[in-house]
């Protein structure tokens, strides 16, 4: 197994960049689950979409675990690309949706997006050929979240990691230029050697 | 043995050869030069010619005889609930069943000896994809039996048909020894044999007793140590906290039931570590409790469909 210091530093990485940045953020109460559909292939405008599954949604998801995200990847080129969001009304109670049948994600498209169960509705963001900063703040602006700000000991943390990822690249540069001399001079050695050698297999 | 005037000769030579380049001293390697000449301008520290740097013999690597332990007060310990919350994040979006959590089981061991190896059985089953289908005669108290043990599709003629028709609901089939001339029969072989799903005796897929074998065929998963770990997984992605953790359960129990067997004979075993990942995800190790620390959470949080 991998040594404690190098996979914590690994981890502390990983989980500060899931806490914290864009998408870190509580939803209120009454989303009730986020549904979203996009190609695999990115050309056609799915690159926008397929950056905010891979770098805002974990964030979202972190922060809400109780609201369930489908992801829909369709294998079809020319697909749409679009977002529902579920919303409760305030009036009916919570379980609503949970007595439904709530599908998975799946990666060749087989779950579209479910109608809206009762006391529910929804608001559809169209995602096509735009960017993921830009698919995000309107997420963020429809279901009106909180963003959750990094403590200082988070910061603390960062400025750690930052440091330290630093002085590796400093490292890294000073090791690989002392081996390349090295091999460098064993190189030279060797032609030198060989040269060596042919003329005194010429002079005998 | 080459004299003084002919390895003079020689790098002159190669000072012709190469003069495109720039001359350097430092290119003459030092057996090239004769032993006469060596410089006796060569001064050691010590002063008296006898001392200065004196080679040491290369330091020897040192065998250890166990697996590597570390130091653990650096290491930071998640409660199962918090890995789980972490996980499900890292891994949104995925298919449930596909995505797995795997468990690595850290020991305290030699690197030569027995080994922690064995079969389980889990509560909740992690292999997501075992359909079993029994050729048995039709109407007979052994098709109602295998329909109790789990299988999807069982009878003789009927399933011949399907597979003829080629629908096939299974992916593994074994035969009943009452059936077995009617497979014979059936000449179904050149379309079972491509798939690796003919019944035979030699693999233990023709037989009398089937609740034996399609108990061994679904839900028992096989572990062993490798490195001084155990890895395996333990659960899907779909799982609430509470089948994880029976999941998680029942391995240490299995594990610590084949070490204490090891032990016994005298080769000594304890545990490490236990560390939590899924496919996609980082590895949190584990403090043994269950509850999230984050009192806003509670555990039927995250057991949203993902």
């Amino acid at each position: 197994m991998v040594g404690v210091i190098r996979r914590m530093h690994h981890l502390k990485d990983k989980i500060l960049a899931l806490r914290n940045g864009p998408g870190a953020a509580l939803l209120p109460e009454n989303v009730s689950r986020i549904h979203v559909e996009f190609c695999h292939r990115m050309n056609g405008g799915h690159m926008g979409p397929r950056k905010f599954w891979q770098e805002n949604l974990p964030k979202i998801k972190f922060w809400n675990p109780a609201v369930p995200i489908i992801v829909n990847r369709l294998e079809i080129l020319d697909g749409p690309a679009k977002m529902t969001i579920y919303f409760r009304d305030d009036k009916t109670s919570a379980p609503s949706t949970q007595s439904n049948i709530q599908l998975n994600s799946s990666s060749t498209g087989t779950s579209p997006a479910p109608a809206p169960a009762d006391g529910e509705r929804t608001v559809v963001v169209d995602m096509k050929a735009r960017h993921s900063t830009d698919i995000l703040s309107e997420f963020l602006a429809i279901t009106s979240a909180v963003p959750v700000k990094a403590t200082p000991q988070e910061e603390m943390e960062m400025r750690e990691l930052e440091d330290l990822k630093r002085k590796g690249e400093i490292d890294r540069t000073e090791t690989r230029n002392a081996l390349e001399a090295e091999r460098r001079e064993k190189a030279r050695l060797a032609l030198a050697m060989n040269e060596a050698a042919s003329i005194k297999a010429a002079a005998t | 043995m080459a004299s003084t005037s002919q390895c003079l000769a020689s790098l002159v030579r190669l000072s012709i050869a190469t003069a495109t380049r720039r001359p350097t001293p430092s290119i003459i390697p030092k057996f090239l030069l004769p032993s006469v000449v060596t410089p006796s301008f060569i001064r050691h520290a010590s002063g008296s010619g006898s001392g200065g740097m004196r080679k040491r013999a290369p330091k020897k690597k040192k065998a250890y005889k166990t697996f590597r332990s570390y130091d653990q007060s650096d290491l930071e310990k998640y409660s199962l609930c918090d890995a789980m919350r972490y996980l499900r994040a890292f891994e949104v979006g995925q298919a449930p069943h596909i995505i797995k959590y795997e468990v690595h089981v850290k020991l305290k061991a030699a690197k030569n000896g027995p080994v922690v190896r064995n079969r389980i059985r889990f509560p909740f089953a992690v292999k997501s994809d075992t359909r079993i289908g029994v050729i048995c005669p039709e109407d007979s108290p052994m098709m109602e039996e295998a329909r109790q043990l789990g299988a999807v599709a069982m009878g003789e003629e009927s399933l011949f048909e399907s597979i003829r028709a080629g629908n096939f609901p299974f992916n593994k089939l074994i035969c009943h020894t009452d059936s077995k001339e009617a497979l014979k029969k059936a000449n179904v072989g050149k379309l079972l044999g491509p798939k690796g799903m003919m019944p035979s005796e030699r693999h233990g897929t023709i037989t009398s007793n089937l609740k034996t074998t399609i108990g061994e065929m679904i839900g028992s998963d096989e572990y062993r140590e490798r490195d001084g770990v155990v890895r395996m997984a333990i659960g899907q992605l779909g799982f609430s906290p509470q089948m994880l953790a029976d999941n998680l359960k029942a391995v240490m129990e299995s594990i610590k039931r084949d070490m204490d067997g090891i032990i016994e004979d005298g080769h000594p075993k304890s545990l490490d570590e236990v560390v939590l990942s899924t496919t996609h995800g980082p590895a949190f190790s584990l403090d043994g409790k269950f509850n999230p620390t984050d009192e806003k959470i509670q555990p039927q949080d995250l057991q949203s469909a993902m």
